[in-house]
């Protein structure tokens, strides 16, 4: 009896999780319908238009739409397309890792027959069939963010994106600047970087390693690089036993807080480490993460950031950080639909750098930086 | 003389257990080897930051020995303790819920995901490892769909911040460790001296014997991994506590840290046997590695083998050990 009791009760406890879960599921569900139905009126906008054959529509393709990053992007596109009299349609799926319901989204859009398509492909192999559809429907496709890697020559016209090299020969001139009086002989300078797999990333780290050597090596310094293999082989610099300044690369083995964090900590109390850069958000929060038991940022150690959110821009704030680069996401909107609207009236399109910027304590307020950061909150 | 060394050490391999005593002599000599290596492994800071880093490991490994105990295992904590987190920060963030709230939620969907666990083990009889499998991916998705796929930043001023590491003037305490060691204290009583943890053991040695002697093994078996699911839930406290922003759908591969210390601490995979206070020893072997490996120049992938070294040689012991049994 007492088990029939106890077995029932267990079975309620168990069909209450099964509706927690499914609750969990219903909001799921939920949170796409939006964007299905903002593309629906937009669709007919787009067939209207093309009634007419004046008005210009744009369909745009991002990554995703939750993270403020695309938000950002989604502004700029929509601030532009307003200044030129054209109508876009910004689409994305719930999360980078959904390459079907983007390719469902790219579908939709080569169907609504838009003037032109913004696109920054999740798999560019899984979008092939629809950038195909579009191009024998004389439907130009312009790249934006990462762009379409490795798609076939013609497909897409041109790319406006970050050059993360230039980023980060940025950030290297910037932190070169806060420490140019204390290099000298044994001077350690730490790179931490999340991977030596993506493109990007590595590109934002060699950018910084390749221009702090030569700036190093113009004070009259020697300077070389170690750590990771991969960044080390990859870098203009020379590995050269007994250089007076060593550029310090590392790279956990996985994504993971733990490992990241260790490392920061293992460059923080180097001898001779005079500033330490964090490639993208998760080596920069990382770095504060484990300065919180060290407490040298800001103070004997010049800690440079990349991106933003909320740990990274409280740590710029007080001075923990001396600044971090953002990427310009509202700039790559615009310089996207200025490039649609270009290849729309057949003009020739080229890649555009869409810039970044340095932030720090005193700009980080500029509405023409604020309006990059994701995680920005103004100051009380 | 030698009768009474034999004598004392017997006592002591009883009283601790042959593999604890072997893994504490490992963890004194990691330990020694760093400090000797090293200058910056001896710093207090180092240490600060390697005990900040190994709670949360250590309350997952506390939850997932209880699942190993039973014969099975829970591959959901590293995402789920993540989710957890991110699930009870959303609701302080971006719903201006207290923190309060935030926390007791975070523990709370550890504990219902304890019971889908241990519904899917142990009523509908499903491989642990599969259904588990199975929770780790819904953990994942799940914690993205609450946030829409952006991270959470718990506030920096939340209170239970400070419940695992006090600063007192310039210095600071890891009062988080306290906090573990009561855990194991009471975790190693649980399991020894009452009649639940005591159940919850005969299950992993012989569920159909257990059952036939009149115990009712669904409700105990579903108990060992309610518990794992409410340390996991302790364990997203913790996870929050210590990085201040929690990416969602992160989170994959922690549940092996901390696996890994349970088997080193010489908890049997195939259950019957472990110890809580094996696994603690099981934890610091694997913090002490992770935080000692980048400080003497170790590149990142050497510091994966020699750790994947170690945890082959714990179940070698555990597999000679099975055999002899």
């Amino acid at each position: 009896m007492k088990k029939k009791v106890l077995s029932a009760l267990l079975s309620v406890a168990m069909v209450a999780t099964l509706l927690v879960g499914c609750g969990g599921s219903k909001e799921e569900a939920a949170a796409p319908a939006p964007e299905a139905t903002t593309e629906a009126p937009a669709e007919e906008e787009a067939a209207a238009p093309e009634a007419t054959g004046e008005a210009l529509h744009f369909e745009i393709v991002s990554k995703g739409l939750q993270h403020e990053y695309w938000q950002a992007v989604k502004n700029g596109c929509e601030s532009k397309a307003q200044e030129l009299g054209a109508t876009i349609n910004f689409v994305g799926p719930a999360s980078e890792s959904d390459i079907q319901p983007q390719v469902d989204m790219l579908n939709a859009a080569v169907e609504a027959n838009p003037t032109a398509i913004g696109l920054a492909a999740l798999s560019t192999e899984a979008c092939m069939d629809a950038i195909i559809e579009a191009q024998s429907q004389n439907i130009p496709i312009v790249g934006f963010d990462s762009g379409v890697p490795g798609a076939p020559e013609g497909a897409i016209l041109a790319n406006a994106a970050t050059d993360n090299y230039n980023a980060g020969v940025m950030a290297a001139v910037e932190v070169f600047n806060l420490i140019k009086d204390k290099l000298a002989a044994g001077a350690v300078i730490g790179v931490m970087c999340q991977d030596a797999t993506g493109e990007s990333l590595i590109n934002r780290g060699l950018g910084f390693i390749d221009k702090m050597a030569e700036l190093v090596a113009a004070e009259g310094l020697t300077v070389t690089v170690q750590g990771n293999d991969k960044y080390v082989s990859d870098s203009k610099v020379e590995v050269t036993e007994g250089a007076d300044v060593t550029l310090e690369v590392k790279v956990p083995a996985s994504v993971d807080n733990t490992a990241s964090a260790n490392d920061a900590t293992a460059l923080l109390q180097t001898p001779g480490i005079i500033a330490i850069y964090g490639s993208n958000e998760f080596s920069a929060n990382n770095l504060v993460t484990a300065d919180g038991n060290i407490g040298k940022l800001g103070k004997e150690v010049v800690g440079a950031g990349f991106d933003s959110g909320e740990t990274i821009i409280a740590a710029v704030r007080d001075g923990r950080l001396a600044g971090a680069i953002t990427q310009a996401p509202v700039a790559m909107g615009e310089k996207l639909i200025e490039m649609l609207y270009a290849a729309a009236n057949g003009e020739t399109v080229a890649d555009v750098d869409t810039g970044c910027q340095w932030y720090n304590a005193e700009n980080i307020d500029n509405p023409e930086i604020c309006q990059n950061l994701y995680g920005y909150t103004a100051a009380e | 003389m030698a009768g009474n060394d034999k004598k004392s050490k017997n006592f002591l391999v009883s009283k601790i257990g042959g593999q604890q005593l072997i893994v504490l002599g490992v963890i004194v000599a990691l330990f020694a080897f760093f400090c000797i290596k090293s200058d910056i492994f001896r710093s207090y800071t180092t240490i600060l930051s390697m005990l900040d880093f190994s709670y949360f490991v250590a309350f997952m490994a506390i939850g997932v020995t209880f699942a190993l105990i039973t014969g099975g295992n829970d591959l959901s904590i590293g995402t789920g303790m993540v989710c957890y987190g991110i699930i009870g920060g959303f609701f302080v963030t971006k719903l201006g819920l207290p923190v309060t709230v935030g926390f007791v939620i975070t523990i709370l969907c550890g504990v219902l995901m304890g019971c889908f666990n241990g519904f899917l083990v142990a009523i509908l009889e499903l491989p642990p490892f599969i259904a588990t499998l199975s929770t780790m991916m819904i953990a994942r998705g799940l914690g993205s769909i609450v946030t829409g796929g952006s991270s959470i930043t718990w506030p920096a001023d939340a209170w239970f911040k400070n419940i695992f590491k006090i600063s007192i003037g310039e210095a600071k305490y890891p009062l988080g460790f306290v906090w573990v060691v009561l855990a194991v204290t009471i975790m190693t009583i649980f399991l020894r001296h009452t009649k639940p943890g005591r159940y919850i053991i005969a299950i992993g040695s012989n569920k159909e014997a257990t059952r036939l002697s009149g115990v009712n093994v669904i409700k105990w078996h579903m108990l060992a991994y309610i518990i794992c699911g409410m340390f996991t839930g302790f364990a997203g406290v913790a996870y929050s506590a210590t990085f201040p922003t929690i990416a969602a759908g992160s989170g994959a591969g922690l549940e092996l840290d901390a696996i890994c210390a349970a088997i080193i601490g010489g908890t049997s995979m195939y259950g019957g046997s472990g110890t809580i206070f094996g696994t603690l020893l099981g934890v610091y072997v694997m913090s002490i590695l992770k935080t000692g490996l980048p400080l003497i120049g170790l590149q990142a992938n050497w510091q994966q083998i020699i750790t994947g070294i170690v945890l082959l040689v714990a179940v070698f012991i555990d597999v000679v050990r099975g055999k002899k049994n």
